[in-house]
């Protein structure tokens, strides 16, 4: 294996999972249920799923009719698959299979 | 729902994980792919899955390596990437309240991804209930060992999938459409006000500093913004 990208590899994995990891170290049960650092952990959940959405649907917008065709099928799968599901597995699914079968016809 | 298994078992965080361990596959092999086009045998992209489990940085390694730029430069600016990540444990043990643990930690943790942790806050909206330190290894389970599996497939049958542009398209979908997904799952009118600001906040960062800045700074920012009494009745 290359050496250089065993070291890379090494350091960005042990940086990565001491940034998951050393921060359950905190004592969060001192924290206050309401209180301001709650609430901020209360909404990073949606928060960082939110701007995960921007970042992988921004690169999918272009002035192209094609390519919004297929970005609006997808999405109508995803909500589709949800609607129907409840799952976000069927949602996923469902989306990628609008988006295939625009690709496909188009 | 009526279930065998009790809400905090291993299973059931299996369980609750399973849309990520469906959607990791796909996005596994198109890791592997890009890897094998870039030169990686199957061994080296595997290995990468295995030790960073973090999929914009693996890409990012792939296409900073053999830059010429410095190996710790380039390593230390593949991790900033992953900033977001310190939040993630803390916003679960918040959410688990008195069922916080973390005895197993350093084992649980390190695998929460973007998906896993995603899986872990929906299911922990629902109830805290599900929180034990065995029912996150089981989310962390499944979504880690099938982008591991993913990737090796991809890297070892790169020529074949390139050959299907459908299947191509349909893959590269999956991972957006698993986060519209999570998404669709935590919107409540809770949480409409945060989601707005995140999406505001986020869109002109990405598009005029970077992708990291957006995702960091978007999150944070409408992390905050739960702070603020929109409806003034404390005032």
């Amino acid at each position: 294996m290359n050496s250089d990208l065993l070291f890379v590899g090494l350091i960005v994995g042990v940086g990565t999972w001491a940034m998951r990891y050393l921060p359950t170290r905190i004592d969060v049960s001192s924290i206050k249920p309401g209180s301001p650092v709650s609430r901020f952990l209360d909404a990073t959940g949606p928060a960082a799923i939110a701007a995960l959405c921007v970042a992988s649907f921004l690169p999918l917008i272009e002035a192209d009719v094609k390519a919004l065709a297929m970005l609006a099928a997808g999405l109508a799968g995803t909500y589709l698959g949800f609607r129907l599901g409840r799952d976000i597995s069927i949602a996923s699914i469902g989306g990628a299979l609008g988006y295939g079968l625009a690709f496909w016809l188009l | 729902m009526s279930t065998l298994s009790s809400p905090d078992s291993f299973r059931s965080g299996a369980r609750a994980s399973l849309g990520v361990t469906l959607g990791y596959f796909p996005v596994g092999i198109a890791f592997g792919i890009a890897a094998a086009r870039a030169g990686f045998s199957p061994l080296e992209a595997g290995f990468l899955s295995a030790v960073i489990y973090a999929g914009a940085s693996q890409f990012l390694v792939i296409a900073l390596m053999g830059t010429g730029a410095p190996l710790i430069v380039t390593a230390l600016s593949i991790m900033a990437t992953n900033l977001r990540h310190v939040l993630y444990a803390p916003a679960i043990l918040e959410k688990a309240r008195e069922r916080a643990a973390t005895r197993h930690a350093w084992g649980w943790a390190g695998w929460l991804s973007d998906g896993a942790f995603g899986a872990a806050i929906i299911a922990l909206n629902r109830s805290r209930a599900h929180f034990s330190e065995r029912f996150m290894f089981g989310v962390g389970v499944g979504p880690y060992f099938s982008w591991l599996a993913g990737t090796v497939a991809g890297a070892v049958f790169s020529g074949a999938v390139s050959g299907y542009p459908v299947l191509d398209a349909a893959l590269g979908f999956l991972m957006p459409a698993l986060f519209l997904a999570m998404l669709l799952a935590l919107v409540s009118r809770r949480t409409l006000g945060v989601v707005a600001v995140t999406i505001l906040a986020a869109v002109p960062l990405t598009l005029f500093v970077s992708t990291t800045v957006g995702i960091v700074g978007g999150m944070v920012a409408g992390a905050l913004s739960s702070l603020v009494d929109w409806k003034g009745g404390n005032r």
